[in-house]
C-alpha cells in the first residue's frame, strides 16, 4: 500500500523530471563493440565475457527463447502485443543468452534497462528483430538483487503489453502492468478489492449492532 | 413511538444513504441531470482575478544547434543544403533518404536512426543516372498516447507549448527507440506530425510497404498518385477496406505498388475509418518529381518544410522549395487515446463514439506545429529576387484560406496538374479545400505586386479560427515569409512588436474547463474512484438502517 502511494505521487514528478530538455540532449548513437546491425535487426550492448566488477565468476548460464508478436496478447485483456513469457528469473552474476524470435511482420524489441553503465552503453542491452526475423544476444548481470525492466520501445508496444521483468536473485520488487504478473498502475478501479469489501462489511455490521442495541435500550423505557 | 415516526427516521437514513452514494456509481444520465440542475458536485473557489501568465517558465525559443545540423554539408556524397530555420532536419537522414538507406555507411545510418531497409534504392532502369526501383517502408506511430503507469502522455510531441494532442503518424521505418533516449518521454526527431512528405521520380517502380506497428488496423490510399487498382499479384492496391482489400492488422504488413506516369503534388492517407484516422494525423504529401537525368530525389521530408535536396527539375526553375502541410485537429478526438489504455475501448471510442458531425476543431497546424513553434521550423526564408516553390497540401477537414502578407503568389498547379501559363491566377488569399493541393510560385521581386519588399511578413489561414490554438491567439498555423536580412543567426526571426515570451509558456494555451462536457461539470468524477470516507459512511448508514429496522421488527413482534 505504501509503495502504491509513493509510486502514485512520484510518477508524475518523475514524468516531469525526465521530460526536462536537459535530460534529452545526449541521444547520439555510437558505433561500439557488442553491436551488430543489419536489415534483420540489431543487438546492442552484447557482452559474453566481461565480468561486472562485483562478480568473481559466472555463477550460472541461462538460455531463454523469447517469442514476440500480436498472438501473445490473446491471453491478456486490454493488450495488443506481447511476449510468450513476461518474467524471467536468474541468479546474480549469471550469463544470459536470449534467442529473440519475432513472429510478427513488423519490428519488435527486447530491451533491458538498468545494467551498470561502465559495462553497458547507457545501461542497456537491446535486441531488435525485424518482422519474421530472430536475433541472439548475451549479457552478464551484476551481483545485486534487482528487478530489471524489459520492454519493446516502439511507441505504445510496452503500454499495450510488451513489458516484462528480469528478476535477478530475489529481485527488488515487481514492476507495474506486466501482463499476467502485476496490475496496471493507472487501471480504473471498477470494483473494490477484498480488503475494502471486508472493511466495509465489518463497519456495516458494527453499525447494525449499534443501531439494534440503541433502539432496544430506547424501546425499553 | 408512532409507526409514522419510525418510517420517517428510516426514510431519513435512506435519504442520507442516497446522498452519500458516490457519483461514479450513478448512471451517466443522472450525472448530467444533476449537473444541469444543481451545478458541479464540488465547490471550487475562483481566483479574485485571473492571474497573469507567468513567464518564469518561458521555454527556450531556439535551442543551440549542438549537432551542427543547420549548416550545408556533404554526407555520403550527397549535398545537403543549409537550413535557415532554427530546427533543421537531420542531415544524415536527408542523405540516407537521397542515396537510399541501403547505399549509405554504418555511421550515416546510425545517425539517421533509420532501419537499413527504410528506403531501398535499386537499379537504374532507364539508364539516366538515378535509381528507378524504390522500396519504401512506413511504420505507424502513436504520439502523445496513453500509458497504464504514467498520467502524462508518452512518446511526446508538442504542437505548441504544453499542447500534446493524441496523434497517429506514418514515419519511415526506424531503428531503435521511439523516444530520444531511455530517460526521455519525448519522441525522437524523426517521429512527428505531419506524416512526412514522400518524393519519388516520375516513372519510378515504387513499392510502399506498410508495416503496421500500431495497435489499430490501417491502410494507405495514394490519393491522386497514378496506381493500379490491384498489384501484379492481384492484391488490393487502393487502400480502401470496403472496396479493394482488408486492412493491415497490427503486426502485419502489406505492399502497395505503383509506377506513376504523371508528375505532381499528390496525397496519401489511411483509408480505415477515415473520419477519424485521417484527422488523427495519418495523412501526408506525396510528390512525384519530373523525370530528369541524375535526379536523386529526397524520398522523405521529415516534418515537411524546407526541402534540403530538391529535385533537378525544381532546381532548374526555383531557388528554394518548401512543403507546406496544413492540418486541423480535434482536441476531443486526440484525447480519446489518452483516456484509456485498453485498445478495445480506444477502438470503440474512436470508431463508434466519435461523431465528426458534432465535432469542432481546436488546433490548426502548419507542418505539424502551431505558432510560436512554427517559427522553429516552418518559416519561409528567402532573399530578394528569388523564385520559390511552395507545395501546399490541406490534410485537414476544413478548408484553409492562406494569406501571404506583403506578397501575391501565383498558382502554377492544382492537385498536381499544371495550370496553363496564360490562365494562371496571382492572388493573396489562396483557398485550399480538404485534400486539395496547390503549387504556388512565390516571387520576391520587389515590384509592388509579387512582393512589397523585404521584411518579416506574416503568412496564415485567414479564417480567423486558423490563427488560434484552442481558441487562443496568436496560435494556429501562423508562420511568416522572412527575408534573410530579418533573420537572426540562430534562425529566429527579428520581430519589432510584442515580446513572444508569453506565447512560449504552456500556461498561455491552457483553457480552463468551460462547462461544455460532463467531465467539466463534475470535476474529477470521471477520472477518479469514489473517496473512501464516503464508502465508509455509506456502510455505517446501511448498518444503522438494518440494525434499527430489525430492532423495531423484533419489538413489534414481541408487542403482539
Amino acid at each position: 500500500m505504501f509503495r502504491a502511494c509513493t509510486q502514485r505521487l512520484l510518477s508524475p514528478l518523475l514524468g516531469l523530471l525526465i521530460s526536462l530538455p536537459g535530460f534529452a540532449a545526449s541521444s547520439h548513437q555510437h558505433h561500439m563493440p557488442g553491436m551488430v546491425m543489419d536489415a534483420t535487426g540489431m543487438v546492442m550492448g552484447g557482452n559474453s565475457d566481461q565480468l561486472p566488477e562485483d562478480c568473481q565468476a559466472i555463477s550460472a548460464e541461462y538460455e531463454f527463447t523469447v517469442l514476440a508478436g500480436t498472438r501473445f496478447a490473446e491471453p491478456y485483456a486490454a493488450t495488443a502485443f506481447g511476449f510468450d513469457q513476461h518474467q524471467w528469473q536468474v541468479k546474480p552474476c549469471s550469463r544470459i543468452t536470449i534467442n529473440f524470435k519475432n513472429e510478427d511482420d513488423v519490428r519488435h524489441q527486447w530491451m533491458l534497462h538498468g545494467l551498470p553503465k561502465y559495462l553497458y552503453d547507457r545501461g542497456m542491452f537491446h535486441m531488435e528483430a525485424s518482422g519474421g526475423f530472430a536475433q541472439t544476444g548475451t549479457f552478464i548481470v551484476p551481483s545485486d538483487n534487482k528487478t530489471y525492466l524489459v520492454h519493446c520501445d516502439i511507441a505504445q508496444h510496452m503500454e499495450k503489453g510488451m513489458k516484462g521483468q528480469l528478476i535477478v536473485g530475489t529481485g527488488s520488487g515487481d514492476l507495474w502492468s506486466i501482463p499476467g504478473v502485476t496490475a496496471d498502475f493507472q487501471r480504473e478501479r471498477v470494483s473494490l478489492d477484498n480488503g475494502q469489501k471486508i472493511g466495509l462489511l465489518l463497519s456495516a455490521l458494527l453499525a447494525a449492532l449499534a443501531g439494534f442495541i440503541t433502539i432496544k435500550k430506547f424501546a425499553k423505557k | 413511538m408512532t409507526r409514522l415516526y419510525q418510517v420517517f427516521i428510516l426514510l431519513f437514513l435512506l435519504l442520507i444513504f442516497a446522498a452519500l452514494t458516490p457519483w461514479q456509481w450513478y448512471p451517466r444520465d443522472w450525472r448530467v441531470w444533476y449537473a444541469d440542475n444543481f451545478g458541479a458536485s464540488a465547490f471550487q473557489e475562483q481566483a479574485a482575478t485571473i492571474p497573469a501568465i507567468s513567464s518564469d517558465n518561458t521555454e527556450e525559443a531556439c535551442p543551440p544547434d549542438i549537432k551542427g545540423w543547420r549548416k550545408a554539408q556533404t554526407i555520403a556524397g550527397i549535398d545537403v543544403s543549409a537550413s535557415s530555420n532554427c530546427l533543421a532536419d537531420n542531415p544524415h537522414a536527408v542523405a540516407a533518404f537521397v542515396k537510399g538507406t541501403n547505399n549509405v555507411g554504418h555511421m550515416t545510418l546510425m545517425k539517421s536512426r533509420l532501419s537499413p531497409d527504410a528506403v531501398v534504392k535499386g537499379r537504374d532502369l532507364d539508364g539516366d543516372g538515378d535509381p528507378d526501383e524504390i522500396h519504401i517502408r512506413l511504420e505507424v506511430f502513436e504520439l502523445n498516447g496513453g500509458s497504464p503507469d504514467l498520467n502524462v502522455p508518452v512518446t511526446q510531441y508538442a504542437i505548441a507549448p504544453g499542447v500534446m494532442p493524441g496523434l497517429w503518424v506514418f514515419a519511415p521505418k526506424s531503428a531503435g527507440m521511439s523516444t530520444e533516449n531511455f530517460e526521455s518521454l519525448v519522441a525522437q526527431p524523426g517521429l512527428r506530425l505531419p506524416s512526412p512528405a514522400i518524393r519519388v521520380e516520375q516513372g519510378d517502380k515504387v513499392i510502399v510497404t506498410l508495416e503496421n506497428t500500431h495497435y489499430m488496423p490501417h491502410t494507405i490510399h495514394f490519393h491522386g498518385v497514378d496506381h493500379p487498382f490491384q498489384t501484379a499479384s492481384g492484391e488490393g492496391n487502393d487502400g480502401v477496406p470496403v472496396m479493394s482489400e482488408m486492412p493491415v492488422m497490427p503486426g502485419q504488413q502489406r505492399s502497395y505498388e505503383m509506377q506513376p506516369r504523371q508528375a505532381g503534388t499528390m496525397f496519401y492517407h489511411c483509408h480505415v475509418e477515415v473520419q477519424a484516422h485521417v484527422l488523427m494525423g495519418l495523412n501526408g504529401m506525396f510528390v512525384i518529381e519530373e523525370n530528369r537525368p541524375n535526379n536523386w530525389v529526397q524520398t522523405f521530408n521529415i516534418g515537411d518544410g524546407f526541402v534540403r535536396h530538391s529535385s533537378v527539375a525544381v532546381k532548374e526553375e526555383y531557388d528554394r522549395e518548401y512543403d507546406l502541410h496544413y492540418q486541423d485537429l480535434d482536441k476531443e478526438l486526440g484525447a480519446k487515446i489518452q483516456q484509456t489504455n485498453d485498445p478495445r475501448l480506444v477502438t470503440q471510442q474512436i470508431h463508434r463514439e466519435y461523431d465528426i458531425s458534432q465535432a469542432d476543431f481546436e488546433y490548426y497546424t502548419l507542418n505539424g506545429r502551431s505558432f510560436p513553434y512554427t517559427a522553429k521550423d516552418s518559416l519561409i526564408v528567402t532573399a530578394p529576387n528569388e523564385k520559390l516553390k511552395l507545395r501546399v497540401l490541406n490534410g485537414g477537414s476544413e478548408g484553409v484560406a492562406i494569406h501571404t502578407h506583403g506578397h501575391k503568389v501565383t498558382i502554377s498547379h492544382y492537385d498536381g496538374v499544371e495550370h496553363p501559363e496564360p490562365a494562371r491566377i496571382t492572388r493573396d488569399v489562396v483557398w485550399v479545400a480538404s485534400a486539395q493541393r496547390v503549387d504556388l510560385e512565390l516571387s520576391t521581386v520587389d515590384d509592388g505586386l509579387h512582393s512589397y519588399g523585404e521584411g518579416v511578413w506574416l503568412m496564415h489561414d485567414h479564417q480567423e479560427r486558423g490563427v488560434t490554438t484552442d481558441g487562443f491567439g496568436p496560435g494556429g498555423n501562423v508562420s511568416a515569409i522572412v527575408y534573410e536580412r530579418f533573420l537572426q543567426d540562430d534562425g529566429w526571426p527579428m520581430t519589432f512588436g510584442m515580446a513572444w515570451k508569453n506565447f512560449l509558456t504552456p500556461g498561455f494555451y491552457q483553457r480552463q474547463e468551460d462547462g461544455s462536457g460532463v467531465t467539466a461539470l463534475l470535476p474529477g468524477v470521471e477520472a477518479s474512484g469514489p473517496s473512501s470516507w464516503r464508502l465508509f459512511a455509506m456502510a455505517i448508514l446501511a448498518g444503522l438502517f438494518v440494525g434499527i429496522l430489525i430492532s423495531w421488527i423484533l419489538k413489534g413482534r414481541s408487542n403482539v
